[in-house]
């Protein structure tokens, strides 16, 4: 069944061009892929991130086939350009991913025993895939307990809810190997996610940054003598 | 450890809080209705924020009237109608409570726990008759929380995970048709719990130092019998940081919910209402906070 893309967005039916846009681009950034790193839901998120892909294209498609003008047209081209530059980032970014780990595997190839990479990449595959108990059976079975150990068994313990035992072992592996990218991006992921959700508090919440009527007075103030220093003036009786 | 989950009210509309207020009323009689007067008095928050929860995922409009009730018999409250959702909810709080309460008397032989489980235990019989499964595995996963708090582990993840997991299988509501909508729900709960357990562990440590009980945090971080607030203070930054990201985890699985109604007053609780009793029970924050909303 398909659904209405006005509700998929959650904008009222004829929502105008900027409100669609603006819609999609808030909730693109709620459900990105980045925020569900490590999180059982992730397939969810994706399933969700497809729907409001396709609302996004079928109401600029359907607003397109409504105007006969060739000029109009031609804006709601650019306007559609950049209203998806979320999803082409998305689709970079799935690439990139995907292209990362292919690197990531390749790259320890070269350095380790056939046997351990082998494990090590299957333990990723299991983890991937949701199937944490074979990912720690082999783990177990490591016997090297290098970065990639550790940063493997922290994104296991992340997955389960573990999150204590999970940063530990990530910062671990981030402080043993400091050139690695890829688990200094999942430590700093995990601070934001933090951080991130603290401030969505903090700036929701209308009584932490209500502007007050001192702080009013003051910018007009401000903003009357820049225009004075102009040449101008904002308020005629100073 | 229960009654952590409350709405952030000063940021509640009133229209709001009524109808919060409405569900938790209709939790309150509908327990009495089922399982008598005396139960009503278990009755706790998280329980009432599951009943909103799961009612908010169907799309049949919200309905109820103005009546009276025992605890406040002077004045009629808007009360929403029972359903499916208040039944399920009512027979996880009964089971909740009776567990609770049979920990209490087995653990420390207290003389208000055993009583009171012992006036839930017809109720309990007639709530685990309703949800045999749901029960077993609540019972596996106090007996493995009871054992390894008698091991005295000094993980504080493992620990909170059985918990967790208890919370999990009440949120996984089969009254929820949508299979993604139950995982994301079992998500949010998994968290919630450890969310909660973690939170209760920081808020006992006076208490747990005091009568050398066991907590979690007390054997993670050892405590050695030096100044109880400077161990608290030497741990907050820690226990903050697993405590936001638990939450943050609740958001992302509550964003995933097809949410039909009431998504002020649930925002209000994922996006405040949780953070600001985690300041409280931190304090550092929670004072200042609480200056700022008064």
């Amino acid at each position: 069944m398909r659904k209405n893309p006005y509700k998929v967005l959650g904008i009222k039916e004829g929502a105008s061009y900027d409100e669609i846009k603006r819609a999609y681009r808030e909730l693109a950034k709620k459900y990105h892929p980045d925020r569900y790193q490590n999180n059982p839901l992730s397939d969810l998120a994706e399933e969700k991130m497809r729907e409001i892909n396709e609302a996004y294209d079928e109401l600029m498609k359907n607003a397109g086939n409504y105007q006969y003008r060739p000029d109009y047209e031609q804006s709601y081209d650019n306007s559609n350009a950049s209203g998806g530059a979320y999803r082409q980032q998305y689709q970079q970014q799935q690439q990139q991913q995907r292209a990362g780990s292919q690197s990531q595997s390749g790259f320890n190839t070269q350095y380790q025993y056939a046997n351990e990479t082998d494990l090590e990449n299957r333990a990723r595959m299991y983890i991937n895939s949701g199937n944490l108990n074979e990912a720690q059976k082999i783990l177990d079975r490591m016997k090297n307990r290098n970065a990639a150990w550790y940063y493997l068994q922290g994104l296991i313990f992340l997955r389960r809810g573990w999150y204590d035992r999970g940063y530990t072992n990530i910062q671990r592996a981030a402080n043993m190997d400091p050139a690695n990218f890829e688990y200094r991006n999942a430590l700093n992921n995990l601070n934001q996610q933090s951080t991130g959700y603290r401030q969505n508090y903090y700036y929701n919440n209308s009584y932490h940054r209500s502007p007050d009527m001192c702080n009013l007075c003051v910018n007009l103030w401000c903003a009357d003598t820049c225009c004075e220093c102009m040449g101008g003036d904002l308020i005629g009786c100073c | 450890m229960f009654g952590y989950v409350e709405p952030d009210k000063p940021e509640l509309k009133m229209r709001e809080y009524d109808v919060f207020r409405g569900y938790y009323c209709s939790l309150c009689k509908t327990l009495g209705r089922r399982y008598g007067q005396v139960s009503r008095l278990t009755l706790n928050y998280d329980l009432a924020f599951l009943y909103v929860l799961l009612d908010s995922m169907s799309s049949i409009p919200i309905g109820g009237k103005r009546q009276r009730c025992i605890a406040h018999p002077l004045k009629k409250r808007f009360i929403i109608f029972s359903n499916k959702f208040a039944e399920y909810t009512s027979d996880m709080n009964i089971i909740l409570m009776y567990y609770n309460l049979m920990d209490k008397w087995t653990d420390e032989k207290n003389v208000m726990g055993g009583t009171g489980a012992l006036t839930l235990k017809k109720a309990f019989k007639k709530a685990k008759k309703k949800h045999p499964e749901k029960c077993a595995e609540i019972e596996n996963h106090l007996k493995a929380l009871s054992d390894l708090e008698k091991q005295g582990c000094d993980s504080v993840d493992e620990v909170a995970d059985e918990f967790a997991a208890i919370m999990r299988e009440i949120f996984e509501c089969k009254c929820i048709d949508d299979e993604n909508d139950r995982k994301a729900l079992g998500w949010m709960g998994y968290n919630l719990g450890r969310w909660i357990y973690i939170l209760d562990a920081y808020d006992d440590i006076e208490k747990d130092v005091k009568y050398n009980s066991f907590n979690p945090l007390i054997s993670q971080y050892g405590f050695k019998g030096d100044d109880i607030n400077s161990f608290k203070e030497s741990i907050r930054e820690k226990v903050n940081f697993t405590l936001t990201y638990t939450l943050s985890e609740v958001e992302k699985a509550y964003s995933l919910l097809t949410i039909e109604k009431n998504k002020g007053i649930l925002d209000n609780i994922l996006y405040s209402g949780l953070i600001v009793k985690t300041d409280k029970v931190l304090q550092e924050r929670g004072i200042k906070n609480e200056k700022e909303s008064l």
